[in-house]
């Protein structure tokens, strides 16, 4: 299956119409944590999505507008498509109330993905914060099901609290694996909460590891704060910008690189991102 | 694709800009007009998004009458026949005044004209007010009992001109965003003095040579600190006090109770600030005044108002280019609104009801009888009288009283005692809600009339594109209630024609014509054809004679921070909204920028109370509780809540005191006492 | 090259409007000089550069991108008529390549491309700028080109569709001397502007401006927005739907990054939250991020955002103040 993936072109399937979504059909909708939803997704002319993980989505519902969702499944998995959305506002709260069999629009897939191919061979170090999982969870998807093309494979992940935790059963799943090693922490555990894994900052498991420089890719996806301390951990490891990979998350409207509202610099995040290696975004002013 | 010439619906600044109308008749853009003498080919973000609203999709389309409780769509004729019916009912049964009407600074002047006609000449009563009531009804009448006239006494070029500014209780550049920036051009480019006064670091506080942080409140004995230093110092204008005004030896009486060591105890600021202030305002060849909301809107406002002009007075700055008491008003026709006399106690051009042959006068051009001779109800008092049951029926038109008025639980209150309301309005608002018949207006793109900006210029608004659905102009409106009512007086073919009666029955608007407002307008006073118009009032004379010092002492504010309620709420706008809303929250750009209720709380009180910027929190006051988002910043001082009143779902207005100036009977919006806690 | 009374310029326009959608500098009500139809006002050639965004015949304030009435979803069309405009200046054509250049890279915007496909592009330069100013000569970056030699305006036709068009024309023959004297005087116009915002561009990519020149500047800044919206590179657009009953459109119109939600994110999260970010971003933009993305400035130098600028701190004027500070360290 791995060798069926990834489409050559990055370019979005819309006959030149750029702002065209075509329509999806939900699949399933399933409840990850209070706030999060995971919606299984196809398209209803049948074709595939030609996603890479790493890649985005722009999620349209006439009337209420669009909003970039990273895509959350991996394209091993077959013609679905799964997004986790979080209520943020006025598109993902009216997305929250979808239902399985409802339709929905879509644009994409959009921007850059993790470039699994030069990953060949190497160590991986996946880390991911709160909604960075979503993006996070179709590389992992992927590197599973193509494990022998990578080496040892860590995943680290950190959420707010307990309740806050997504993909709960997948988790658990990778705990339980032989194939890669997984640890989860929680910034706080409330009294009377059942928590048995770790607890404080994600960045205290990353001093334990015993990491080979020389061979180690390290993927960072999650809230714009953690990058700098995250980064401030893996250095000591002996990585450096090229060996340590970002997803950035920006105001996106278009998705193809014509709004402006993700411009980083002389970068746009949509179409020159949002997956980029550190050393082309580690000096540009507030880019982390 | 057509370009409309007309004018900004947003501030009194009154700057013209063109509406761009697509083929389908949808506005779809705004180009500023390069030749008008305020715009000057500049907007600000409203102006920008100005044409936005106008085809939203929440537009009222259709008149709607409640029926059994629910409103319904009901035809045009049924509507207006069950106003006037209604109307005329209570008024058999209760008394003429048991009906009053709130006019708006939304509407053009035809419209507030027509308004206050309705209400006295075909209802025979003078309940009828607008929202000047709520930001310059202090200015009004301030200014009249000291000058003899209650506007802006310069022009928005004079702030070019100046030598020294002094800005307090108006944060120009977000609330007249073109006359801020005239301001910043002068201090920048030619160097004048800029002082500002007010306790929020606003902008123009950045570029201020001195900025007093003053406790909300302490206006009057701010301003009578540095008169004193003034006269202390001898730096008074001896020469105007002498040939220009009167009550002098008054003022300097209450005056010396003000030495700056008092009035800064009192303002809670060092006695140097004051003397700095007053040294530099008195020494500046040309020094106006410029003011707004945080002058007026106090239980002390007239007050305030008249301690402004008193200063002004005091160092001769009055009646030349680059001087005077410059009250900015907030609405776009806000101006014209209280010149239409769509205020309880006068008729157009500020003339008396209680003035026995002005009511002659009126009487002949409208060809009616026995206009009612005794000063309405205000809006304020007759929100009170309609809790008090003593009001019975309501005709609101381009109001939103639930949304603007002080303690929205009292309004709420008064809303539920009136047996019937009317809401005339381009949108759906809480007001609304409460409804028996709804109306449903065409907005300033859809009609002809006319506006007059901050500086009595009158200039023209332009129908750009044909009203939506079935709404009507509201001067049409009106003109068929009068009809259906079974006057005869009230029927005109164009605005144009309302214009031209009003310039016969209104001195200052004597010479204005549609012809001769074509493109610029004209400032009134403007007494007849021939006359210019007048950029600088009382130069040479006052519009009374002799202007008049009117010393105030200094009285607190009502409700002042406790133990219980430690903070001070000071309530306003934001740069991106307007008002309650209506408008600027169905505007995409404006919207996106402030999209939810909030409070504004210095760095220092947020830390020691662990909130931090846009965390939920609650903001309560003896009337209630309202959650809102925090925005920490340095521009509040420590101590000091600032919220902005456009949010229904966060309702400044819930929490504010119904305290009422005793004169003006303008409510308390600054100052009030608040407690805060997280919403997390 | 035809030489054209403005009598026969404005029956050359009426007959080239038989198949195009013509617009021209025309007087609005009140003397404000703007793009319409000919017979919408009176024809306003002469007079420099048109104030608004002249880029806005391609990219409107607003326009819909999207009509989806029961179950169809309709695209805007091109128009059957393609537009031809008059009254770019040189600068106003340098923007336009640009601009042309930002839409089509990557992705192509067919919405902005039904406008700009065969369209005619008319320049006007000569001895017709406002106030006496000698507008510089674009040449072969528009269609066709309007010189003014003070009285008569030539007509030089540089493309298929310029030439087909100039064919109609009715005139004398110009001297060739005439034009080769305006193309002197085009020449040796100084360079002044030009070498400024060099100057400080070359600051802002060594990295030579300090963070706190930006407060400086952006103090003055009401965020206005309006240099945004009259700038012809600038291209920035937020996408909104509006449903009524029978119809949804989503439209998108013009938005500025001196706006605070330009960038602000669903978590609160902004990175450009601060007054003088944007503002460092306004000017860095044009003069910094763009010569490294796309290998040259995109300030041309129109002039507009210097004159709708209500606090007078336009791009030139900042790079006056920056090169003052900072230039010659
Ligand atoms: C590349 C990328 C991948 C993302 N992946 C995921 C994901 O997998 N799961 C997920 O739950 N969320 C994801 N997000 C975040 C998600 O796009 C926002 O939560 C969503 O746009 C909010 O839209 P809304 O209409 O619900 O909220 P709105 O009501 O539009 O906005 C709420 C707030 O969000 C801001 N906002 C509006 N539009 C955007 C936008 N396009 N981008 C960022 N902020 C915006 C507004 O300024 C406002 O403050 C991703 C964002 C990006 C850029
Ligand atoms: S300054 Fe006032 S009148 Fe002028 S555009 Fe802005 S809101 Fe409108
Ligand atoms: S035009 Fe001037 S004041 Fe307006 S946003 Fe731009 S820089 Fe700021
Ligand atoms: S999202 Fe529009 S340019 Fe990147």
């Amino acid at each position: 299956m791995c060798n069926s993936v990834v489409p050559k072109t990055n370019a979005h399937e819309c006959d030149g119409k750029l702002y065209l979504p075509f329509q999806c059909k939900i699949e399933s909708v399933q409840e990850l944590t209070r706030t999060e939803k995971l919606f299984r997704l196809s398209r209803k002319d049948g074709k595939p999505f030609g996603h890479k993980p790493g890649q985005f989505m722009q999620v349209s519902i006439t009337g209420i507008g669009e909003a970039p969702i990273s895509v959350s499944s991996s394209p091993t998995r077959g013609d679905y498509l799964e997004l986790g959305v979080r209520k943020a506002g006025t598109l993902t709260n009216a997305m929250h109330e979808l239902k399985s069999g409802d339709e929905i629009g879509l644009r994409g897939p959009f921007g850059t993905f993790f470039d699994t191919e030069s990953m060949k061979g190497k160590d991986l170090l996946l880390i991911s914060g709160g909604c960075g999982l979503a993006p996070m969870r179709a590389l992992i998807q992927y590197v599973e099901d193509c494990r022998k093309d990578f080496g040892n494979v860590t995943i680290l992940y950190g959420a707010k609290s307990p309740a806050d935790v997504l993909y709960q059963s997948e988790l658990e799943q990778w705990q339980n694996s032989d194939k890669l090693s997984c640890q989860v922490t929680v910034d706080t555990v409330s009294s009377g909460t059942c928590w048995d894994s770790n607890v404080g900052l994600i960045t205290k498991l990353i001093p334990p590891l015993d990491i080979n420089a020389d061979k180690t890719v390290a993927v960072i996806v999650g809230p714009p704060i953690m990058y700098k301390f995250v980064t401030l951990e893996l250095y000591p490891k002996g990585l450096s910008d090229k060996d340590i990979i970002v997803s950035l998350e920006r105001y996106m409207k278009c998705g193809v690189g014509k709004c402006g509202h993700c411009t980083i610099d002389h970068l746009y995040c949509c179409t020159d991102g949002p997956v980029f290696t550190l050393d082309q975004v580690a000096s540009l002013k507030g880019a982390i | 694709m057509k370009k409309v010439l007309t004018t900004c619906p947003y501030c009194g600044t009154g700057c013209m800009f063109y509406l761009v109308v697509d083929d389908d008749g949808t506005l779809v853009g705004v180009e500023p007009s390069n030749e008008h003498v305020v715009a000057k080919g500049q907007l600000c973000v409203k102006g920008w998004n100005a044409y936005h609203f106008v085809n939203h999709p929440d537009r009222l389309t259709q008149p709607m009458i409640r029926r059994n409780g629910k409103m319904e769509p009901a035809s045009w004729d049924e509507a207006l026949n069950l106003v006037v019916s209604k109307f005329k009912e209570t008024q058999a049964k209760h008394g003429n005044d048991s009906v009053a009407f709130f006019s708006s600074a939304k509407t053009t002047n035809e419209e507030n004209y027509l308004m206050m006609k309705l209400a006295r000449a075909v209802f025979k009563t003078n309940n009828v007010d607008h929202c000047a009531r709520l930001c310059h009804s202090s200015t009004v009448l301030g200014l009249a009992a000291t000058f003899g006239s209650g506007a802006m006494t310069n022009s928005i070029s004079c702030m070019e001109q100046a030598d020294c500014i002094l800005v307090t209780g108006s944060n120009t550049t977000e609330q007249h965003p073109l006359i801020g920036s005239r301001i910043i051009e002068n201090v920048t480019n030619n160097g004048a003095k800029l002082i500002v006064a007010d306790n929020r670091k606003i902008r123009l506080a950045r570029l201020a040579d001195i900025h007093v942080r003053w406790k909300n409140g302490t206006d009057v004995a701010f301003l009578n600190g540095i008169m004193n230093v003034i006269i202390s110092e001898g730096l008074e204008d001896k020469e105007f006090i002498k040939t220009r005004t009167e009550n002098y030896e008054e003022l300097k009486k209450i005056i010396a109770d003000y030495p700056p060591e008092r009035a800064a105890e009192i303002c809670g600021i060092t006695p140097k600030e004051i003397v700095d202030v007053a040294r530099m305002f008195a020494a500046a060849d040309k020094a106006m005044i410029v003011y707004s909301m945080g002058i007026t809107q106090h239980t002390h406002g007239v007050d305030n108002v008249k301690s402004c002009a008193n200063l002004a007075m005091l160092t001769g700055n009055i009646g030349l280019p680059g001087t005077g008491v410059n009250p900015l008003r907030g609405q776009n026709n806000v101006q014209g609104a209280c010149d239409m006399g769509a205020l309880n106690g006068v008729f157009s051009g500020y003339q008396k009801v209680v003035d026995p042959t002005t009511r002659e006068k009126f009487e002949k051009a409208w060809s009616v009888e026995n206009l009612p001779a005794e000063p309405g109800l205000t809006i304020t008092t007759a929100i009170d009288a309609a809790a008090e049951g003593k009001l019975k029926a309501l005709y609101i038109m381009g109001e939103n009283p639930m949304m603007s008025d002080p303690d929205q639980n009292h309004v709420r209150e008064a809303m539920e005692k009136l047996e019937f309301i009317v809401v005339q309005d381009i949108f759906p608002t809480p007001t609304s809600e409460y409804a028996d018949v709804i109306l449903p207006a065409a907005s300033y793109a859809e009609k002809n009339g006319t506006f007059t900006s901050t500086e009595r210029r009158v200039q023209p608004v332009r129908k750009a594109i044909e009203p939506v659905g079935q709404s009507r102009t509201d001067w049409e409106i009106l003109c068929d209630v009068a009809q259906r009512a079974g006057y005869d007086g009230m029927k005109y073919n164009s605005a144009s024609e309302i214009m031209d009666e009003v310039a016969t029955v209104t001195p200052i608007y004597g010479g204005v014509s549609y012809e001769r407002i074509d493109q610029v307008g004209l400032q009134w006073p403007c007494l007849d054809k021939d006359h210019p118009g007048t950029p600088v009032l009382h130069s040479g004379k006052f519009a009374r004679g002799l202007g008049m010092f009117s010393p105030a002492a200094y009285l607190p504010s009502k409700e002042l921070p406790d133990e219980q309620y430690p903070f001070v709420l000071s309530t306003g706008r934001c740069y991106f909204h307007f008002h309650t809303g209506t408008m600027t929250r169905r505007s995409q750009m404006l919207d996106r920028e402030e999209r939810f209720p909030y409070v504004e709380i210095s760095i220092e009180d947020a830390k020691e109370l662990g909130i931090y910027d846009r965390a939920w929190i609650y903001v309560a006051t003896r009337r209630g509780e309202v959650k809102v988002m925090a925005h920490v910043t340095d521009v509040a001082k420590k101590g000091v809540l600032f919220m902005p009143f456009h949010f229904e779902e966060g309702p400044a207005n819930l929490l504010t005191i119904n305290a009422l100036d005793p004169i003006a009977k303008i409510p308390e919006y600054k100052v009030c006492a608040a407690k805060i806690r997280s919403a997390e | 090259m035809k030489i054209l009374t403005e009598k026969n310029l404005k029956t050359f326009l009426k007959s080239a409007e038989a198949d195009y959608n013509v617009r021209v500098p025309i007087n609005l009500h009140d003397g404000t000089r703007a793009l319409g139809k000919i017979d919408e006002g009176s024809l306003a050639i002469a007079g420099g550069v048109i104030p608004q965004k002249i880029t806005n015949v391609f990219f409107p304030q607003m326009e819909t991108i999207l009509t989806i009435d029961s179950e169809k979803v309709e695209l805007p069309k091109p128009s059957v008529k393609p537009l031809l405009v008059i009254g770019f200046t040189a600068q106003d054509a340098d923007c336009l390549e640009f601009i042309d250049r930002f839409y089509s890279e990557d992705y192509r915007d067919d919405i902005y491309f039904n406008k700009r496909d065969g369209a005619v592009i008319v320049c006007v330069s000569g001895r017709c700028g406002n106030d006496g100013e000698f507008l510089k000569i674009a040449g072969e970056k528009c269609d066709l080109e309007l010189i003014c030699d003070g009285q008569n305006y030539l007509l030089a036709a540089y493309t298929d569709a310029g030439k087909a068009l100039a064919e109609n024309a009715d005139g004398a023959n110009a001297d060739d001397s005439v034009i080769q004297q305006l193309q002197k005087e085009s020449d040796s116009l100084p360079a002044d502007d030009l070498e400024l915002i060099q100057a400080a561009s070359k600051l802002l990519l060594e990295e030579k401006v300090p963070e706190e020149f930006w407060a400086t500047i952006s103090d003055r800044c009401i965020a206005c927005t309006s240099c945004n919206l009259v700038c012809p590179t600038c291209t920035c657009f937020d996408i909104f739907d509006r449903k009524t009953d029978s119809k949804v459109q989503r439209w998108r119109m013009w938005d500025s990054c001196q706006l605070d939600g330009f960038m602000r994110e669903a978590s609160g999260h902004n990175p450009m939250g601060k007054e003088n970010i944007r503002t460092r971003r306004r000017i860095h933009h044009k003069l910094a991020a763009d010569v490294t993305r796309w290998g040259q400035l995109t300030c041309m130098l129109c002039g507009r955002c210097d004159d709708v600028c209500p606090t007078g701190i336009g791009i030139k004027a900042v790079c006056r103040e920056m090169v003052d500070k900072y230039g010659s360290a």
